[in-house]
């Protein structure tokens, strides 16, 4: 257990990536700027992360016949917008996106606050068994979500609260012991003159965390709630498994519809929803990258 | 840490953690309990009436030919996916960790298809993987190579692999960040003393980021054997209810229990799978932990370190 311990908290003491000090840290050991091959390799490399979303989009502007020609067709001869008319309009396609939408926001504000209250706990407050506790944290971690959720769907069937938004606000309000490292990495590294001045004056120690910790961490609430959000947005097995298909999330449901009459999945259309599904997940990540940045080099769980 | 802590009644830090321990009871140790239960029993999901069978569905799983091949198919697919992943990012931040021009934006390229849903990743990849209409039998017919069939077996294990190098960019972020934390001065020194490029990354930078490599190899083994929704995903689009049409080379153990409980309605014996499943991954986490005494090099003294994480 201690050198889980020791793997997991050397990682707050990495810094994001930041251009100007990689520039620094480069004029010595790369010297001269990288030659044509490295280029090279790097085009190779983006034409295979960027590669699949092209080919995403070009199939939802295609026909159904122009998808499947051969010899091959890379370009429509007419964009096809309707293809994103009929995934809206096949399915709920709107009513599913607020499924996804609610599901995802109650779960990260919960988990973003419940995870900032136990964090700053760990950080902050002593208590008997404390050490033990984070232990515990530090290896639940390690426990793959996969293999509790099947029981947890035994006994949610049990006490009825399959095809009900509960289990994610009992989640939610259960904190995420990822979470909690990164607000207690935070709130550890705060000066503890902070509270010294408010425990004079009186005040109690939730006020405290509400009035004094938790605006100061506003960088982690952000990171939180943003990773939080996209996670759900993007979970498919939980949803797959607890609720029915008429209450279910946009993941779960842009798989489930866009059939022909045979019970094949029309591509085209498929593919129209798969680009509306994604554009909430790319703006996220366009304007807030750093905070994607900042939560892998902090801990370096998600996988 | 000379903090006083008699200044609050003990009972305030119980309070702010009792959301985490709580869940954790409810939510994560109930449930592995309650599995536990449920996996001496011959339970199916619906009927009321199931009866103890002890032991019984443990028994079978270790004479099971189908739990067998699933678990060697699974750690092979481990094996396979998690040197590939831990290298793969290190080479993309190596790469982007020279002086590139517009380094923002290949950082980006790497880095987005990391945060793209499993279910558009999915859908995305059957494009590219289809056999008459994707773009990668496209291209390779370029160079004259017949239609390959990517999303049918046996291939498709190589297509599964291929979709997981495409998330690389979660990877290659950490190792960046580790790799600009490798103290300018040792390389220096490496190069003043005569060693080539190649012999201060192998001496000098790959030991020196050794705990982030370790820990990357942890958790890549913990995400790659309970890998999962990609190939239920990648070969059919209807669900869960049919984790039967998986083909057999993308049968990977967590596939295998979703199978039974979903399609064979064995709940008991599905839960004894995850318990089994619980034990290896643990038991292979500990061995992992175990061996990087041996090749990790931390820089922070243990009992130094130990303390600072309990403070």
């Amino acid at each position: 257990m201690t050198l889980t311990e020791n793997s997991i908290t050397e990682f707050p003491t990495l810094t994001p990536p930041s251009p100007r000090k990689r520039r620094k840290a480069n004029r010595s050991s790369s010297g001269k700027r990288p030659g044509a091959w490295t280029y090279i390799i790097i085009l190779a490399l983006t034409a295979f992360f960027i590669g699949p979303f092209l080919w995403l989009v070009l199939a939802a502007l295609k026909t159904p016949a122009e998808w499947a020609s051969l010899p091959i067709q890379i370009l429509p001869e007419q964009p096809q917008w309707n293809n994103f008319v009929d995934a809206l309009t096949d399915m709920n396609f709107i009513g599913y996106a607020g499924n996804s939408l609610f599901i995802a926001t109650t779960y990260s504000v919960l988990i973003t606050l419940s995870s900032a209250a136990v964090g700053f706990g760990f950080a902050r407050l002593r208590a008997p068994g404390k050490n033990f506790l984070f232990l515990i944290v530090l290896a639940t971690m390690m426990i793959p979500q996969i293999l509790t959720l099947l029981p947890t769907y035994i006994m949610f069937a049990r006490i009825g609260l399959l095809n009900t938004y509960w289990p994610w606000v009992l989640w939610g309000l259960a904190a995420s012991p990822y979470m909690v490292f990164l607000f207690r990495q935070y709130f550890s590294s705060l000066p503890k003159e902070l509270e010294d001045a408010a425990i004079i004056d009186g005040a109690g120690w939730f006020r405290i965390f509400a009035t004094i910790f938790l605006p100061l961490s506003r960088p982690i609430l952000i990171t939180s709630f943003l990773l939080s959000f996209t996670w759900t947005w993007g979970d498919y097995i939980a949803p797959a498994l607890l609720l029915d298909l008429d209450r279910t999330t946009l993941a779960v449901a842009i798989t489930a519809f866009y059939l022909d009459p045979n019970g094949n999945a029309i591509p085209t259309v498929q593919a129209a929803a798969a680009v509306m599904y994604i554009i909430p997940v790319l703006l996220i990540f366009f304007f807030a990258q750093r905070y994607f940045v900042q939560s892998n080099v902090s801990s370096g769980i998600k996988g | 840490m000379a903090r006083k802590w008699t200044r609050y009644p003990k009972r305030t830090f119980y309070a702010f953690v009792a959301p985490w321990a709580l869940g954790f009871l409810l939510l994560t140790a109930a449930p592995m309990v309650y599995g536990f239960v449920v996996s001496l029993t011959n339970f199916d999901g619906v009927s009321p009436r199931y009866k103890w069978v002890g032991l019984d569905n443990y028994i079978e799983l270790f004479q099971d030919p189908d739990v067998w091949a699933a678990l060697v198919r699974t750690l092979v697919f481990t094996a396979i996916v998690v040197p590939l992943t831990v290298g793969g990012s290190l080479g993309l931040a190596v790469i982007i960790n020279r002086r590139l021009r517009a380094v923002g934006l290949w950082r980006t390229i790497f880095f987005l298809p990391s945060v793209v849903p499993v279910v558009a990743m999915a859908i995305m990849w059957k494009l590219v993987f289809n056999k008459d209409a994707g773009i990668l039998n496209a291209i390779l017919g370029l160079v004259g190579i017949p239609p390959v069939g990517w999303l049918v077996d046996p291939m498709v294990f190589y297509s599964l692999i291929i979709l997981m190098l495409w998330g690389l960019g979660g990877g290659m972020i950490i190792m960046l960040a580790a790799l600009q934390g490798v103290p300018q001065e040792l390389e220096e020194a490496a190069i003043v003393d005569g060693a080539g490029r190649w012999t201060v990354f192998r001496h000098v930078t790959i030991p020196m980021i050794s705990p982030i490599l370790f820990f990357q190899l942890v958790t890549g083994v913990i995400v790659a054997l309970q890998v999962f929704v990609q190939p239920l995903l990648l070969t059919n689009s209807a669900g869960i209810s049919q984790a039967g049409g998986v083909p057999d080379s993308t049968t990977l153990y967590m596939v295998q229990v979703y199978q039974e409980f979903f399609l064979s309605g064995r709940f008991g014996y599905g839960s004894a799978m995850l318990w089994i499943f619980f034990l290896i991954i643990l038991g292979l986490t500990l061995v992992l932990l175990r061996s990087s005494r041996s090749w990790v090099y931390y820089e922070v003294d243990a009992d130094a370190e130990r303390e600072g994480a309990v403070r």
